[in-house]
């Protein structure tokens, strides 16, 4: 029997919403796994069947893995060369100075882009293709000039490669903001008597504020994870977290899953708390419409 | 004072000219209407006054003095946009302090320009809101509020009415003529409405590809179009235009079409045989039930309008534009459609334009 129009659009959304259920299930299930592990005894780290739900909870990896703490290591899985917060410091430094670097720079000649054309289309995708590049090609000769200029295994050397790489990204994501920014409203301002810097100050920059803070966190986030470039160019003096996290899988050890876990939770809370403080500005910032015209 | 010449003026976007060769001086408290269809230059010799476009050669003077190389904030304009361009993040009292606060006028003075021009521009109860909060009409008024404070010697308008519907066009119309008579400034208006320039001009200048196609009052502009197409883009209904032949005979010249057949007035006698285009106002073409005389033709009714004060008659003329008579009062509202009526021309308010559409004969006293 044919189903009536009504029932038709029920039935509909109710397969949709099955499937978009499954789909963030599936999506969320990994980290929900490494929340869980976190807090994982040891023993049920990889037994089978799966322990869903770690019985009885313990702080013994954070302990471990966080502050060295001996009496929580079992003698088997014991971490204690590692210091994490020396790395939660690197990759503060590293991740912020070249994100911000990133931003400002980016910003400027993305206004120069917009405003007084100063690339062309065709370098603008250009400027785009650098990052069309994989990272592990260009890794092992950047290795060697970073050895000849003193940079291998610095914060500077992490900062320059980290500014270099995410400033098309920030001038992309900017441009865009800048380009939502009437032209006659900086034109006003002109003629009402405002300089170029104070149009910029006084106008533009409260504008695109929220899609600066969208373009900052954004980078953030491929700063904060990076591994590749990191991983070749540093040794042992400058050590980020996903370095780090890293290291808790060895020949002799095997995998120390709750330990990496519990760091792993470690690495993301920054940015949920980052994201979480500014998120009235990315709501906005990647809506990008937000200048009325 | 602020007397503006422009002297040559040429602007190119790359090899496309947007502007040839304007020359022309705005007299100090002249209300000046620049007005043609888009693309036809206005609105950048706007912006060449103004200052945000660099004319590609020729000279603008303010006052006596080259401001070719002044930046838009030295020349001592201002601007009203079309976009209204306020400033969204800061709220209307500081949209109008702008200026203001641009020119460091200490922040008692501000205060009190801020209060006066406000209520010059009825706008006091919304000097709180965000700009966002307001109307189309109001962020208008705020605009020229913004503009007005600074006390420019001349105003500089871009189609600032364009964005708003017919009743708050009048309104603001009405406000910008007003402002006008009251603060005695030069006035520099661009837009493409014919009856905008009309009803605001001191002097109108008819701009067409880049190019200035008549300047005169509202009045010389209406009753003396040079060109077809000033004839065409002025009027409201527009003037009747018919395509025919000039010819010469016996009796002197006369214009014929399919439909009509008119004989020229003894101004028209020295213009040569040819192709030719016959312009008379809907007002000045008599309609009669019984024909009146001169007769012209007897066309047949295509539509009919009765407005109340007066009654429009489009006739059938054998082209795809009607022919339009405007009758007085409801006299002719009852006509059938598809009756024929006999329609005569006023002799005097003819308009012969050549194949080049530029006018034929001598212009009326």
């Amino acid at each position: 029997m044919a189903m009536t129009k009504t029932q038709r659009r029920r039935v509909s959304s109710t397969v949709r919403y099955v499937i978009l259920t499954v789909w963030a299930l599936m999506a969320a299930f990994p980290i929900y796994w490494m929340v869980a592990t976190s807090f994982k005894p040891d023993t049920q780290w990889f037994s089978w069947p799966p322990v869903y739900f770690p019985h009885p909870p313990t702080l013994a990896n954070y302990m471990n893995v966080w502050f060295g703490a001996q009496q929580y290591a079992q003698t088997q899985y014991a971490i204690s060369s590692q210091k994490p917060f020396v790395s939660l410091w690197n990759s503060t430094v590293i991740a912020s100075t070249s994100t911000f670097l990133s931003v400002l720079f980016g910003s400027i000649l993305a206004y120069g882009v917009s405003r007084y054309r100063i690339l062309s289309e065709a370098r603008m995708f250009q400027l785009l293709m650098l990052r069309m590049i994989p990272p592990i090609v260009v890794v092992a000769p950047l290795s060697l000039y970073y050895s000849a200029l003193g940079l291998l295994d610095t914060r500077l050397g992490l900062i320059m490669v980290y500014f270099l790489t995410t400033l098309p990204y920030a001038v992309w994501m900017t441009k865009s903001f800048i380009d939502e920014v009437p032209l006659e409203v900086e034109q006003a301002a002109e003629i009402l008597g405002a300089s170029r810097w104070r149009t910029i100050f006084e106008v533009v920059l409260p504008l695109i504020r929220s899609g600066l803070v969208a373009t900052f966190l954004f980078i953030l986030i491929l700063t904060w994870s990076e591994y590749l470039l990191a991983l070749i160019l540093t040794k042992t003096q400058v050590s980020t977290l996903p370095i780090e996290l890293s290291k808790y899988q060895g020949s002799t050890e095997g995998r120390v899953y709750g330990r990496q876990a519990a760091l792993a939770v470690g690495i993301t809370i920054p940015l949920m708390f980052v994201g979480l403080i500014i998120r009235k500005h990315l709501a906005r910032g990647f809506s990008f419409g937000m200048v009325r015209r | 004072m602020a007397r503006i010449e422009l002297v040559n003026l040429h602007k190119s976007f790359g090899a496309v000219p947007a502007v040839k060769n304007l020359s022309m001086e705005i007299e100090d408290g002249e209300f000046v209407v620049f007005v043609g269809p888009s693309g036809c230059g206005k609105t950048t010799t706007l912006r060449m006054i103004a200052g945000f476009e660099d004319p590609t050669s020729g000279e603008i003077r303010i006052g006596g003095r080259v401001v070719n190389d002044l930046e838009p904030r030295d020349r001592g304009l201002g601007m009203v946009f079309q976009s209204h361009a306020l400033f969204p993040h800061k709220n209307v009292a500081q949209n109008i302090e702008f200026g203001l606060r641009m020119k460091k006028v200490p922040q008692a003075e501000r205060v009190k320009r801020v209060q006066d021009v406000a209520e010059m521009v009825r706008i006091t109860h919304l000097l709180g809101k965000m700009p966002g909060q307001c109307s189309g009409g109001e962020s208008q008024r705020i605009a020229l509020a913004r503009t007005l404070v600074t006390n420019p010697s001349t105003f500089l308008l871009d189609e600032p009415l364009s964005s708003l519907d017919a009743k708050l066009r009048r309104e603001l119309r009405a406000e910008c003529d007003r402002l006008h008579q009251a603060l005695n400034r030069t006035f520099i208006y661009v837009t493409h409405d014919q009856e905008e320039a009309m009803t605001l001009a001191d002097r109108i200048v008819v701009m067409r590809a880049g190019e200035v196609e008549q300047v005169g009052s509202p009045m010389e502009i209406y009753a003396n179009p040079v060109s077809y197409f000033v004839a065409d883009f002025f009027g409201s209904p527009s003037m009747n235009l018919v395509a025919g032949d000039i010819v010469q005979g016996d009796a002197g010249a006369r214009f014929r079409s399919v439909s009509f057949d008119v004989a020229l007035p003894g101004r028209f006698k020295d213009v040569k045989p040819g192709a030719a285009t016959l312009g008379i106002r809907p007002e000045h073409v008599g309609v009669g039930r019984n024909g009146g005389a001169p007769q012209a033709a007897s066309l047949p009714v295509r539509l009919v309008e009765p407005l109340g004060r007066d009654t429009l008659l489009y006739f059938d003329a054998g082209s795809e534009r009607a022919f339009v008579a405007i009758s007085e009062g409801l006299a002719m509202a009852d006509v059938q459609v598809g009756a024929s009526l006999a329609l005569s021309f006023d002799p005097e308010r003819l308009h012969l334009f050549g194949a080049n559409g530029r006018r034929l004969g001598p212009q009326y006293a």
